[in-house]
């Protein structure tokens, strides 16, 4: 009962003009149309933002590793000297340090780039700003005992909320890090005197020894999402109103007009037939039919009416 | 019965749709509702220009050797980040530091936000050109004396004995072991200055004759070997404190203090932290002065030479 009510509201009762009944279907199947689409498109927005946030993730990592490595072997040739006697330690020859500090250039050059956060967490740091927390040591412990995997992402709770992140291995692969990071007395006098003789040391090559993680709020997800979503709903809407108008149009001038007409004509018709033309009957379309029958009746009608005029005469 | 099962089927169907339908319109509503509130900001977050918040952590207690050093063991450490995070609404850069000398160049560089010092880096922090404002008092010990200390047997009776001797002393931005030795041996040239990283190392350095003197805090466990102090700083040893950078400190901070204050309870023992107890800055002015006396003089570099020589500031 309630499907036949729907079909009767949508496809007319008869109860209101058509013009009306046009609008009223149009409106009602416009705006399921936009529901349905919002709720496919939620989904594929979601992972579209999320696919965009993990590239871009992947390119900050990325980028990061080549300031690594020209640090390593451009830069540390040039500093590390200079950190060999007891003067202030220089960690613009430590790899993580230039890639955390081109980061937060990086971030502060454009907007969009301020929600993200990189890391360099390691287990044992020279540096303490850089020890891995709880959930950190979790995610390198993983990189450690499945060495293959490359990539690490997921979600991450914190006090301040919900946090997207990307995580990706960080190894020991050149000799030069042993010299700061093997044992105290390989390590350069300046460096020991800045961050102590407990920490940082014992690395080994080919050790897997932190993580760099690039985290993103969730809101940013669902920011971008919704962003995407809004203008798409925006011009679906916009869209389907124009569309509704230009039918609404189109009705007016290829039925009701010639309709309205039609009926004027029958109307008269019914009183002085041979006075009114149907015209429209020359169309090859529906309008056409529906004159060449008021014709036909408006013919028969005089016709009737002649022979009742016939009869009366005496 | 069949007739019965398509109607449950259909009815069911219906609510699916309809339940489908509630959810597209909930979203749409978010949609607009978000649309039309713009970006969120609470107003209570306290961040640094970059977006988070840098925070400096020294031990407050100054020259303890790593092993004793509590405030970085792993939990203590994650567990007053996540209050610093709770209590500034900001992501945290927490940088925890044993070198005084790294730290003042932090502080230097206005490179930290907030940052809670021992009584050196404080009097170091607040020099205009660092521009940072105390805000808490950070009270560990309140026995600390600044002396010199010599091995018993040694033959420097007095601290003019010392013109040509080497001396031990803890890094720059230590009071009692960097600061307040070399404003006391002012006018001395000494044969070379070697730096340490904590008190147990300059004792260490003495016992095994490598300088002939050291810096050292009274408040230290009493020296394993026998030794005699040559002189002993009258300054009273300020305390520590907690300070915020100048840019903060035009920010609306007052919350995120409250939330330091009201958690004090749950703050670390060593750190010393007294919520509501400003620092008091008279009791500081002398010590200002010695230190920016101090470093307005030439700095000794490790294992070289060293006059000490400057304008001494009269305290």
């Amino acid at each position: 009962m309630k499907i036949t009510g729907l079909k009767m509201f949508l496809g007319g009762d008869g109860s209101r003009p058509l013009r009306k009944q046009l609008s009223l279907t149009l409106a009602v199947v416009f705006t399921g149309s936009i529901l349905v689409v919002i709720l496919l498109l939620d989904q594929l927005f979601g992972w579209q933002a999320k696919d965009l946030i993990n590239q871009r993730s992947v390119f900050f990592m990325d980028t990061m590793l080549a300031v690594r490595q020209y640090t390593s072997k451009q830069v540390n040739p040039v500093i590390a000297p200079l950190n060999e006697g007891g003067g202030a330690f220089r960690p613009e020859a430590v790899p993580s340090y230039s890639a955390t500090t081109v980061f937060e250039y990086l971030r502060g050059s454009k907007p969009e780039y301020k929600e993200y956060s990189y890391r360099e967490a390691t287990l044992n740091p020279t540096n303490l700003k850089d020890k891995s927390d709880t959930f950190e040591s979790e995610v390198i412990a993983s990189f450690r005992s499945s060495p293959a995997q490359k990539v690490i992402t997921g979600e991450r709770n914190t006090p301040l909320g919900s946090y997207h992140f990307v995580a990706r291995p960080i190894k020991v692969t050149s000799q030069s890090c042993l010299v700061c990071h093997s044992t105290p007395d390989r390590a350069p006098r300046s460096q020991i005197l800045a961050y102590g003789d407990s920490n940082g040391f014992g690395w080994k090559i080919d050790e897997i020894v932190g993580a760099q993680i690039v985290s993103v709020p969730q809101n940013t997800v669902f920011r971008a999402k919704r962003e995407s979503l809004l203008a798409t709903v925006l011009l679906l809407a916009a869209v389907f109103s124009a569309v509704a108008l230009v039918a609404n149009s189109i009705l007016n001038r290829l039925i009701l007009q010639p309709m309205r007409l039609i009926s004027k004509k029958a109307e008269e018709a019914s009183v002085t037939p041979s006075t009114v033309s149907f015209t429209e009957k020359n169309r090859a379309d529906e309008i056409g039919q529906l004159a060449k029958s008021f014709e036909r009746m408006k013919q028969s009608l005089a016709i009737s009416m002649q022979m009742l005029k016939d009869r009366q005469k005496p | 019965m069949a007739w019965l099962g398509f109607v449950n089927g259909q009815h069911k169907g219906i609510t699916t749709w309809l339940a489908l339908m509630g959810k597209a319109c909930l979203l749409m509503l978010s949609l607009l509702l978000a649309s039309c509130s713009g970006t969120l900001n609470t107003g209570k977050a306290l961040c640094g220009p970059n977006g988070a918040l840098r925070v400096g952590l020294i031990d407050p207690r100054e020259g303890l050797d790593a092993s004793s050093q509590q405030p970085f063991a792993n939990q203590d450490i994650e567990n007053f980040q996540t209050m610093l995070a709770q209590a500034s609404q900001c992501e945290v850069r927490l940088e925890p530091l044993r070198s005084t000398d790294r730290a003042r160049e932090r502080l230097a560089d206005q490179e930290w936000d907030v940052a809670f010092l021992p009584p050196g880096l404080t009097a170091f922090a607040l020099q205009q050109s660092a521009g940072y404002s105390p805000l808490r008092v950070l009270s560990v010990n309140q026995t600390s004396r600044a002396s010199i200390l010599v091995l018993a047997s040694s033959r420097f009776q007095r601290l003019a004995d010392l013109n040509g001797a080497r001396i031990g002393l803890l890094r720059r931005g230590s009071l009692t072991g960097f600061y307040l030795p070399l404003y006391n041996l002012h006018g001395l040239s000494l044969n070379q200055v070697t730096f340490a990283l904590n008190y147990t190392a300059l004792l260490n350095m003495l016992k095994d004759g490598k300088v002939d003197a050291i810096a050292w805090d009274n408040s230290q466990a009493p020296a394993s070997v026998p030794v005699r102090s040559l002189t002993t700083d009258t300054h009273k040893i300020p305390m520590g404190a907690l300070v915020l950078s100048g840019a903060l400190a035009k920010a609306n901070y007052l919350p995120f203090l409250k939330s330091l204050d009201d958690s004090s309870g749950q703050m670390p023992a060593w750190l010393g932290y007294a919520a509501t107890i400003l620092p008091n800055q008279q009791e500081l002015q002398p010590l200002k002065a010695i230190v920016e006396s101090v470093e307005s003089w030439e700095m000794p570099l490790d294992k070289q030479p060293h006059r000490v020589f400057g304008r001494k500031v009269g305290v």
